[in-house]
């Protein structure tokens, strides 16, 4: 008899709590001129450590275009962003809909969702903007651009560097790869595989690992009987301190071997997994500057980050967001400027074209002193060049050096 | 107790085994498909979209139910014969280029073949043991997928063609809802049927006592075999719509997290019922539906929320719902229907 | 040949450090025949606890440690009280789906009040690494595969000596005739469920302090149920010795076998070995063999 009524209120409070929630998730009504981006945040799930910085700083830069830059190209941006909970299913519904809602562009935090997206933003012509990126995006280039650097670049980029400024023997160094086992670590094996010859590499050992891997010391032991030079590691922060802390066991320091890190991994909870001792001396790339630094735009991400988010202080993730938002709203008023605001309000294929063709393949800009210049070249469809050279001194992230070409 | 209307006997064989047995149920059926396949005229894209899920969801746990529910065999790695099917689809299609009614076909054979082998287990071994190799059986197609990069791109994942039959393509939300529900209202329909025939009743045997079932002449390796065919075959095709109608896929879009939904779905639905996986598989699309459209609302309207809250909410409620509903419904919501339906025939004498 | 070392001393103490958690399994088998796949996530969320209590409270380490052992009392109690109890006698899909379930509720409970992905705990252990032979191992792992020697000791003196682990033996021979001794069953089973739940924060730590907590640990736990299944699902003595087992087949797949198959073998060689065992010899090295009868 308990148990009847107990079902019967629970089934019936689902169902309240789902119309609830459907009902109150409508959003209102807008009136005036606008220009709608989309956007596809994890803010949710197993990404949510990326994706809620990313909304914050979305959201932060939104305010900051439409209130201080009156808008791209006059327009006010309009951000229809939705939360993909890093679920497939969902990326697919949500590219769908923006089909379908008259957005204009739209942004992806991770590989993982725009893959997802690719697509049917493809099929559609929506042109998309990938924040995080790897090289399936855009090879075959289609609709989809890639707003920072991937992996694959950052070892073009570090190993430039390396040639140049670190290796001062003759012949060829010898390099082990450490890699993630997806797109983070296979983008890295395509580019080396191809190039590292011709950069004058040798490369001696590429290992694979999980992100869920809590001892590398057999993979390290394999790779320590090559005597490799240089040891490059492309992952996410939880692995990348398991392996520099097993390499340091076996012996594999930075002062004995260089090591470089990939941008997925080589942020502050990096150093905060590892130890201090452990990281001393490591290299590493990243695609934007740091929040201490002296470029134009970071004194007003500051600004907003502090009056709005100030829980996401230091955080990288705020400021690669924040740079896809001047992007945008870039790419927005070239397309605006060029064909003029009743193309864009139809949002339909014309519409789409036009952002593309007068948007996305007409840039030219600095971001602000923030991340590497984006610019189109035809065929190529990765907007930034260049990645900044960083090493690990005393706990900090510092910067060494100026922008590095990645290609 | 049988569950007819009042008043209605059965006179015959043919009678009592009817799946439809009165006039007002078929009407109800023939109003209640119209209005499903007269669904595109009256709703959006968006609702479009999420009842395909839906549809595919449904087809997959017909299968995982007709494994779990009417044979009693414990499997947890539905989501990898799933994988399974969505990748053969997209490769037949996309590298060799075979027409997609072959493809789909031979999609949920591959699943079955692949079900078979990690059904070899079930004879030695039930329960829980069951249980572990069908997760087992899950992460080593996984791990294949994504090791395999020449046939599966790996990691970067597939790009899969637009399904056609004959000269219909189907590329939009509303060609694949005639096409997912078609499917869908097929395999329920077999599902419902396999129930009474030998092979249902023999699945029901072996659940209830395979020991006594296999005393009475039941062959448990055969019949074990088929049912994790039927339940593959069927995650297989589902696997195969997945594919086409996502038109991109990688391995990451089938965790092992989804395959516990998928359990939950069916026991929340209802074990061993044609209609709980309906009601499972819908209550729990539906839940995630709300979760994701009211995340930028709440964001937004209780700043005052932990930071986690968006994240977390989804796990904690639905395995909350999975928790509750086990210990106080374990029969499903299919159980409380039917008895709802029993007192709503017997009133006004309802006990 | 210091390869070889190498790779078998690194398996020895992973597979200890695998062997602790799934001592935690056996125990609640043991007892109560309740297979508990929520394991990964109680180790997920007794570490995330610790590191509530020492990074977040910041309390030091003789007062963290006892609070996080109360915290496993009370959460196995719990678990016990509301989710197992009102399920006794259920068929085991029941009682298997109720585990998945608490387990997704404490993943989502993780994720709830500790929204970042990564977090790290001080370190307990000293840093230089020992040589031995010629191969390295850092003293983490063998501070974690001697602590799980103690537990396993404690643990099997306790169920061959106190009379409340030979309670719990009993009930897991036979529920009624222990409730024909006057012993409450009820108890035995929350007790079990409690010593279950410290194991799994011992293991929690100790895996933690070596490479940090994330969601891996949940694909840990799943790693684990290849410990469970080839030592035997009732046996501690088993768990101990499949442990290393499996931790050194994982070390030597990944070091010479990597190049001819595909990379990563060591991940999926857990999987693998579960499905040669249940086809081979289901009930493992260990187990206690099950004679069904009608």
């Amino acid at each position: 008899m308990k148990s009847k009524y107990a079902v019967f209120i629970l089934v019936l409070s689902l169902i309240s709590i789902l119309a609830l929630l459907i009902g109150c998730s409508s959003t209102p009504v807008t009136t005036g001129k606008e220009l709608k981006l989309g956007a596809i945040m994890p803010v949710t799930g197993p990404a949510a450590e990326k994706g809620k910085p990313g909304i914050d700083a979305l959201l932060d830069v939104t305010e900051y275009i439409n209130k201080e830059l009156k808008g791209a190209g006059g327009y006010q941006i309009k951000l229809d962003w939705k939360d993909s909970q890093y679920n497939a299913a969902n990326v697919n519904t949500i590219v769908t809909d923006f089909t379908n809602s008259g957005v204009l562009m739209f942004t992806a935090m991770s590989s993982f969702e725009m893959t997802n997206a690719m697509g049917i933003a493809n099929k559609a012509g929506l042109p998309g903007l990938a924040i995080f990126t790897s090289p399936n995006l855009y090879n075959p280039p289609a609709h989809i651009y890639g707003q920072m650097p991937d992996y694959g670049d950052d070892w073009v980029a570090f190993s430039n560097y390396y040639m140049q400024n670190i290796w001062k023997k003759s012949g060829k160094p010898k390099m082990a790869l450490a890699l993630l086992n997806n797109t983070t670590g296979s983008s890295v094996k395509d580019v080396a595989n191809a190039r590292a010859a011709a950069m004058g590499i040798e490369i001696v050992d590429i290992v694979d690992h999980s992100a869920t891997t809590i001892a590398e010391t057999d993979a390290l032991t394999r790779i320590k009987a090559k005597n490799p030079d240089v040891i490059f590691i492309s992952s996410t922060p939880q692995p990348t301190s398991v392996i520099l802390k097993n390499a340091k066991d076996l012996g594999l320091t930075p002062s004995t071997v260089t090591i470089g890190l990939a941008h997925a991994s080589f942020t502050k909870s990096l150093i905060d997994l590892a130890g201090k001792d452990v990281v001393e001396g490591v290299y590493g790339v990243y695609p934007t500057v740091t929040w201490d630094d002296t470029a134009p735009g970071i004194v007003k991400a500051k600004e907003y980050l502090m009056k709005n988010h100030s829980g996401d202080v230091d955080n990288m993730d705020y400021l690669s967001v924040w740079c896809t938002g001047l992007v945008s709203a870039e790419i927005l008023k070239n397309a605006v400027n060029a064909v003029g605001y009743d193309v864009l309000a139809k949002g339909d294929a014309n519409a789409w074209k036009a952002v593309e063709q007068s948007g996305f393949q007409k840039l030219n800009y600095n971001v602000a002193g923030i991340q590497g210049a984006v610019s189109y070249t035809a065929g190529d469809n990765r907007l930034a060049k260049s990645v900044k050279m960083y090493s690990i001194k005393s706990g900090k992230i510092t910067s060494i050096g100026d922008w590095v070409t990645a290609r | 107790m049988s569950s007819l209307p009042c008043g209605t006997r059965n006179y015959s064989y043919a009678e009592d085994m009817a799946i439809v047995r009165t006039k007002t149920q078929w009407a109800l059926i023939a109003a209640f498909l119209v209005l499903l396949f007269a669904g595109p005229l009256f709703l959006g894209n968006f609702w479009l979209n999420k009842i395909n899920l839906i549809g595919i969801t449904l087809i997959a746990a017909t299968g995982l139910n007709i494994l779990v529910g009417y044979c009693g065999q414990l499997s947890i790695g539905q989501v990898g014969f799933i994988a399974v099917g969505a990748y053969s689809s997209a490769i037949l299609t996309g590298k060799l280029g075979l027409p997609f009614p072959v493809s789909f076909i031979c999609s949920g054979l591959m699943a079955g073949i692949i079900g078979l082998v990690f059904a070899i287990p079930s004879v030695r071994v039930k329960g829980f043991y069951l249980a572990i190799t069908s997760i087992a059986a899950q992460f080593i197609i996984v791990w294949i997928i994504q090791k395999w990069t020449g046939l599966t791109g790996g990691t970067n994942g597939l790009t899969v063609p637009d399904a056609s039959i004959g000269s219909l393509v189907f590329n939009s939300q509303k060609s694949f809802f005639y096409l997912i529900i078609g499917v869908a209202v097929i395999c329920v329909f077999l599902a419902k049927n396999l129930a009474r025939t030998r092979v249902g009743r023999a699945f029901i045997a072996i659940r209830d006592n395979d020991l006594a079932a296999e005393v009475m002449g039941v062959n448990l390796f055969y019949y074990k075999m088929l049912a994790f065919f039927i339940g593959c075959f069927m995650a297989g095709i589902a696997g195969s719509l997945l594919a086409h109608w996502s038109v991109s896929i990688s391995p990451d879009n089938f965790s092992f997290s989804e395959s516990i939904l998928y359990v939950g779905m069916i026991i929340i639905g209802g074990l061993g019922t044609t209609l709980g996986p309906i009601l499972g598989v819908v209550l729990i699309r539906l839940l995630q539906v709300g979760v994701t459209q009211s995340t930028p609302w709440l964001q937004s309207a209780l700043p005052g929320m932990p930071n986690g809250f968006a994240t977390g909410i989804t796990p904690i409620l639905f395995g909350l719902i999975m928790v509750l509903f086990l210990i106080f419904e374990p029969r499903g919501l299919a159980h409380r229907w039917n008895l709802f339906k029993f007192s709503y025939r017997l009133w006004p004498f309802s006990y | 040949m210091t390869e070889l070392m190498q790779y078998i001393i690194t398996g020895l103490a992973v597979g200890m450090v695998y062997a602790l958690i799934a001592l935690g399994f056996a125990l609640i088998w043991k007892s109560t025949g309740v297979a508990n796949l929520a394991l990964g996530q109680l180790v997920l969320l007794c570490s995330w606890f610790t590191y509530g209590m020492m990074q977040q409270l910041h309390l030091p380490i003789w007062l963290a440690f006892p609070a996080v052992i109360v915290f496993a009392v009370g959460l196995g109690w719990v678990i016990e009280r509301f989710a197992l109890r009102p399920l006794i006698g259920q068929p085991i899909l029941s009682l298997i789906a109720v585990t998945l379930g608490i387990g997704y509720f404490m993943s989502g409970l993780v994720s709830f009040v500790w929204p970042q992905s990564i977090g790290a705990l001080p370190q307990i252990f000293p840093k230089n690494p020992l040589h031995i032979g010629g191969a390295v191992i850092s003293q983490e792992y063998v501070w974690a595969a001697g602590i799980s020697l103690l537990v396993f000791l404690l643990l099997s003196l306790f169920y061959k000596y106190h009379r409340m682990g030979i309670a719990m033996r009993a009930t897991a021979d036979d529920q009624m005739a222990v409730q024909a001794c006057g012993i409450p069953v009820t108890k035995i089973f929350s007790m079990s469920w409690m010593f279950a739940c410290v194991v799994a924060a011992v293991g929690g730590i100790l895996i933690s302090s070596i490479g940090g907590i994330s969601n891996g640990l949940l694909e840990t736990g799943l790693k684990t149920f290849s410990v469970v299944i080839l030592g035997g699902l009732d046996s501690f003595g088993g768990a101990m010795i499949a442990g290393p087992i499996i931790g050194v087949a994982k070390s030597l797949g990944t070091g010479y076998l990597t190049p001819y198959l595909w990379s990563e073998f060591g991940e999926v060689i857990h999987y693998i070995i579960i499905v040669i065992v249940v086809l081979v010899k289901p009930f493992g090295l260990f187990g206690e063999k099950r004679i069904e009868r009608i």
